[in-house]
């Protein structure tokens, strides 16, 4: 179980709208629980459908997330800012199920090698992508670049697209992302460094506003 | 791989082109890129790897989630003490203590299956008495069989035949 948060330099949980929140919660004040989940859910489940590609998954993996936060909430002591906390086990979780799958689909290769075209990029699931072009060749090459950009990020090491995840769509702090990361800042920065790098080289050729 | 000094802070020109500079920063680094084809290139690219990213939005989250997570809290209160418990090993990412612990019952139990009356052993000086009597009795019997041969032994001398011993059981 992920406890504690070490207080990291730059945060300031007392300040932080969350935590005050959280300690209300601590002393049995349920909507707060609701307030928070209601402010939070987008944000942690579009960071697990990034995570694990699978919407019904990332649901799930959420609702384990607010599930631990609540049952942790008489032992919730404000060290650190709530969003570096829960996503700390949003992430946790997310590699863990990530490391699950892939012993799974190591395990189904060698049960049904027969079914090696499986394999690989082809093999995700088709997505449900919302539809914002008028046309039918407009909104073919919407999801050709969508595809081209959820492999490049899919393709990085888990650790690595964890970090893209949350420096991009979650606009967190390095700071932040260190303390879910349980590594040092200029660690993340470096992880990000290498993760930014590899999407340099497979992204890059897309003009700026072409999509 | 790009090379120019303003490089020596890596995620320079990525903080430049996610918007996480501040003004005097942005210029500074604006300034630099227009002396440094390098830098100018690299930050076109992250700037269209970051329009890349914002292509790739995640679906909705459904209508039932809050509802279900209620459900899953209400149902988690109420349900019966082994199932929180394993819930409890589960919760606090114990999975590899369960098998330890089962391991450590099925010894337990065969320790006892192998010794019944382990805990009815009766005290050493109970025993250490059983073995000495058993001892007294198997020594008399040594001396009887003597006394018989003797006897044997000396008929055979004066004519008379010897008695069979027979050890008594």
């Amino acid at each position: 179980m992920i406890k504690g948060v070490s207080t990291v330099v730059g945060e300031s949980p007392s300040l932080d709208p969350d935590v005050r929140l959280m300690l209300q919660v601590r002393e049995g004040d349920e909507t707060s629980f609701g307030i928070l989940v209601q402010k939070h859910r987008n944000a942690v489940v579009h960071f697990l459908y990034r995570m694990v590609l699978e919407q019904a998954v990332a649901e799930e993996l959420a609702q384990e997330v607010f599930f631990r936060v609540y049952r942790s909430r008489e032992s919730y002591e404000a060290t650190a800012k709530f969003t570096t906390w829960m996503f700390r086990i949003a992430t946790h979780l997310a590699l863990n199920w990530l490391r699950d799958e892939k012993r799974e689909r190591a395990q189904e290769r060698l049960d049904e090698p027969a079914r090696g075209s499986k394999d690989g990029g082809d093999e995700l699931p088709a997505r449900q992508v919302a539809d914002r072009r008028p046309t039918t060749e407009q909104r073919m090459l919407y999801d050709a670049r969508l595809q081209e950009v959820r492999d490049a990020v899919t393709a990085l090491p888990d650790k690595q697209r964890a970090a893209v995840l949350m420096h991009k769509y979650g606009d967190m702090e390095y700071s932040q992302i260190a303390t879910v990361l349980e590594c040092s800042e200029s660690a993340v920065k470096s992880l990000l460094f290498r993760a930014y790098e590899t999407l340099r080289r497979k992204l890059a050729h897309m003009a700026r506003g072409a999509a | 791989m790009i090379t120019c000094p303003s490089r020596r802070e890596t995620t320079l020109l990525l903080d430049y082109a996610s918007g996480r500079l501040s003004a005097a920063e942005s210029a500074s680094v604006a300034q630099h890129a227009k002396e440094c084809d390098d830098c100018a290139a690299a930050l076109l690219e992250y700037s269209s790897v970051s329009d890349a990213l914002d292509l790739w939005e995640a679906p909705p989250v459904s209508a039932h989630f809050n509802r279900r997570l209620w459900d899953r809290i209400e149902s988690a209160a109420s349900a019966p003490f082994y199932l929180r418990i394993a819930d409890w090993f589960r919760f606090h990412s114990l999975k590899p203590a369960i098998p330890v612990a089962a391991a450590a019952l099925v010894i337990a139990a065969g320790f006892l299956l192998d010794h019944p009356s382990g805990m009815n052993t009766p005290p050493a000086t109970a025993r250490v008495s059983a073995t000495e009597a058993d001892q007294a009795e198997r020594t008399l019997d040594d001396l009887q069989l003597l006394r018989q041969f003797d006897a044997a032994v000396g008929g055979d001398v004066r004519g008379k035949p010897a008695p069979r011993p027979a050890r008594p059981m």
